[in-house]
């Protein structure tokens, strides 16, 4: 029993120095991986392939935390404020970072993060279900014309929501947009005869057999390489999804350098791959300076867009 | 069928079952504990079926779907604490029978018509998922909000004797429901600028915390006394004598319809199919004068009815890739992650993915049934503890409960603050049953009204337009002048007497 108490001080002390420079050793311990929406989500599901495998390369435990709500923002603000450690991680798509801080007060913003890489991204369609009698673009934009077509998506300010808005403003018409829940609630009022068109991601084309009239983004895709892009058509609207994995801002440099470095190789494993296929996603990676680029002229122009839309508050 | 031999070979194997055993009691457990639900049980599970064959998977979280809704009625009626928000309405009579020492039979009736209500949705899906489907994406949004007003209903059941403060606890309610992210606009409401309240209530942190956490404060403040009676309660598992079931076989197959037909319907939740359970059972019985107070055929209005819903809302979920409420949609993304695409296709493509599936549920709610009679024995002695370990074991579940749903810390702080209110509350005597109603139903109710708004372009008429919707008004309107017609109707009759 005496020499029990020496030893546990020591131990304490050991630990208590060993820790100082916390990233000496980087990771020694489990990391927390936080992801805004819930578990089976559209985000949920890239983001628990990617910890998947930066847990085996890492060689520390990936712990998901899904912090949902408030279109994400809940978690955000979290990891916002979590110690930038390397232990309190994020991944997060560009709704919950890009557009939710300038349509609602978010304690966090442009500034609040340390991008460290693009994973995945998924761009948009302008979708109808697969038995409507529109066949092309030029029959939705002769319908809007007559004042007929009612478009689903989320809550107002979300990326499809902007997304329809660019689509009608670009074609010069007007679209009833309803929102709704999730895609799920949108599917089953455009079956049900109350929306006729929705812009959405491609797998949730697959996923209800909904026909893809246009692809918005520069190029036509692989799932759906006879779908024409809007540019194509005469309308450059481009507009894609993307999901990222962030830190909170002031992170030391060398545990962004460990965890970029993971990264770069997580994404180009072939078991990531397979899973992303598997699940009809797809895989974009930007490493670190990119990202961090690519995330502030993204910020900067949904920021533009909704107060294009008067949106922003 | 041809394929129910093929189906059946895939389950017969050590994982399958063992996915099946581990997922009912899994289920079951989690269910009992307050504030974990459905949702949290299947999410706890879902890493664990990414190494997992997928029947193993789908088999895993169908088990535990279906087991936590049973799981749920234990607290409820043991503790006066749903364990899932799908049994609040099992409270109404399960609790008052606990206290009158009859926990025993209130499980009895409890296990008995979840069973039932399971099998029953079942036969359900398995005849007749693609034709259902089909009507289910009919039922819009204008449907929706009629349905949830007859719902609302329910509030006038549970508040009987103060219908004033039931009222009154029920706009509390439905207010509570307003709080936080607002769909149709994408702006965060009465938040007052406090991050945390961003994402509004969590329905389970304030159900635990009326329910669960002022009862601990109630019993602390008034010395204990007052679940005294429940200590008498006998342990074990009373299934009741047939003619006592015999009578209530009406409730028991209607509640299994209603419960089975809202499942179907895309977003309504099991919540909401107990409560329009409940009111339809407490407008029709015979021995309506004794809900609320201990009938056994409020229990098993809302047993069935919520576990109907689950073979109810795999309709949508398997027949069109739309989940028919929170724990399909985790089971939805977690068949997406195994690459199985649910909808028109699995029909065509993956028929053995769907026999077994079929199969796996027949066996689930069998099991359930054996776990709710080995498990009750447990249960009701968990009654016999000294009650400041009980309380205290209730505290501490009920506050990781609240957590544990949205991984929020804030949430523990609501079910605090929701416990305290629920004390007052039970000091002045104002019901806190029509309070869960309003707040389960308050987001759908107005979200309906608001899409329904504007797909008529503002019209209030439209509503009456739509057939389904004006017959559903129409029994509304039944349902809350019956109490008036009833007694014009009794004056007429008397009148004709003496003449």
């Amino acid at each position: 029993m005496m020499d029990r108490v020496p030893a546990v001080a020591v131990a304490a002390l050991a630990a208590i120095f060993t820790a100082s420079p916390a990233w000496s050793d980087y990771p020694d311990r489990k990391i927390s991986l936080m992801i805004p929406f819930s578990a089976g989500g559209g985000t949920d599901v890239p983001g628990r392939f990617f910890a998947a495998e930066m847990e085996k390369i890492l060689g520390a435990g990936i712990i998901v935390k899904n912090v949902t709500g408030a279109g994400g923002t809940i978690g955000a603000t979290q990891l916002s404020k979590a110690r930038p450690d390397g232990y309190s991680l994020g991944f997060m798509p560009v709704g919950t970072t890009t557009t939710q801080p300038h349509i609602r007060k978010t304690s966090y913003g442009r500034e609040s993060w340390e991008p460290i890489c693009l994973v995945a991204q998924g761009p948009l369609y302008v979708t109808v279900l697969e038995d409507s009698e529109i066949k092309t673009m030029d029959d939705l934009i002769a319908l809007a014309k007559s004042g007929g077509v009612v478009t689903g998506g989320p809550p107002p300010g979300s990326l499809p929501h902007i997304a329809q808005a660019a689509v009608s403003k670009a074609y010069g018409v007007k679209f009833k947009y309803i929102p709704h829940e999730g895609i799920n609630e949108v599917v089953k009022s455009m079956l049900g005869g109350r929306v006729t068109a929705a812009v959405w991601l491609g797998d949730a084309a697959q996923r209800f057999k909904l026909r893809p009239l246009a692809i918005l983004d520069a190029d036509r895709s692989a799932e759906f390489p006879e779908v024409p892009t809007l540019a194509e058509l005469g309308h450059p609207v481009e507009s894609h999804v993307w999901f990222g994995f962030f830190a909170p801002k002031g992170t030391a440099a060398k545990i962004v350098g460990v965890l970029s470095e993971a990264c770069d190789r997580a994404v180009k494993t072939e078991s990531f791959a397979a899973n992303m296929k598997k699940a009809k996603r797809q895989t974009r990676y930007l490493p670190h300076a990119e990202f961090k680029d690519f995330f502030q002229r993204q910020f900067d122009r949904n920021g533009a867009l909704l107060r294009e839309l008067g949106q922003v508050k | 069928m041809e394929h129910l031999p093929l189906a059946i070979a895939q389950l017969a194997s050590i994982e399958v079952l063992i996915a099946v055993v581990l997922g009912t009691l899994f289920g079951v457990f989690v269910g009992a504990l307050p504030g974990m639900g459905t949702v949290v049980a299947l999410v706890v599970a879902l890493p664990f079926t990414f190494s997992m064959s997928s029947t193993a998977a789908i088999a895993l979280l169908l088990c535990i779907y279906c087991s936590s809704v049973f799981g749920g009625s234990i607290s409820a009626i043991l503790i006066n604490t749903p364990g899932t928000p799908q049994s609040a309405a099992t409270v109404f009579d399960g609790y008052p029978m606990a206290q009158q020492g009859k926990a025993d039979l209130a499980l009895g009736w409890a296990t008995v018509s979840s069973v039932f209500g399971g099998l029953f949705s079942l036969a359900i899906l398995v005849v007749a998922a693609p034709q259902l489907a089909a009507f289910s994406v009919r039922f819009g949004q204008i449907e929706t909000f009629a349905l949830i007003l007859f719902a609302l209903t329910c509030i006038a059941w549970v508040s009987r004797g103060s219908t004033v403060k039931g009222l009154l606890a029920g706009s509390i309610g439905l207010f509570l429901a307003m709080i936080g992210p607002d769909t149709m606009t994408g702006m965060s409401r009465f938040d007052f600028g406090i991050d945390e309240l961003a994402g509004g209530f969590s329905l389970i942190s304030v159900l635990v915390g009326l329910f669960a956490l002022s009862e601990v404060f109630y019993r602390a403040a008034t010395g204990g006394e007052a679940g005294k009676a429940a200590l008498l309660s006998m342990v074990g598992f009373r299934i009741a004598p047939w003619p006592e079931w015999r009578i209530r076989l009406t409730a028991l197959v209607k509640s299994s319809a209603i419960g089975t037909f809202i499942g179907i319907l895309p977003g309504t939740g099991a919540t909401a199919a107990t409560f329009v359970s409940y009111a339809e059972a407490a407008r029709s019985s015979p021995r309506r004068e004794g809900f609320g107070s201990g009938e056994p055929e409020g229990v098993v209005a809302s047993e069935s009815a919520n576990n109907a819903v689950t073979g109810g809302a795999l309709v949508p979920t398997l027949a069109l890739g739309i989940p028919g409420d929170g724990g399909t949609a985790v089971m939805l993304g977690a068949l997406l992650i195994h690459g199985i695409v649910p909808g028109v296709q699995l029909f065509q493509n993956n028929p053995e993915i769907m026999i077994g599936a079929f199969v796996t549920l027949f066996f689930a709610n069998i099991l359930m049934f054996f776990v709710g009679v080995l498990g009750a024995q447990a249960f009701t002695r968990l009654l016999r503890l000294p009650e400041p370990l009980l309380m205290g074991s209730v505290l501490l579940m009920s506050l990781v409960g609240a957590f544990a749903v949205r991984g929020n810390p804030a949430d523990v702080i609501m079910a605090v603050a929701a416990g305290i209110f629920g004390l007052l509350l039970r000091l002045i005597r104002i019901p806190m049953a029509p309070i869960v109603i309003g707040m389960a139903l308050g987001a759908t109710f107005e979200q309906s009204l608001r899409q329904g708004l504007m797909l008529t372009d503002g019209s209030f008429l439209a509503f009456f337009q739509q057939p389904i919707a004006l017959v559903i008004l129409l029994l509304t309107a039944l349902v809350i002048s019956w109490p008036f017609l009833r007694a014009a109707l009794r004056r007429c009759v008397a009148e004709g007497r003496r003449q």
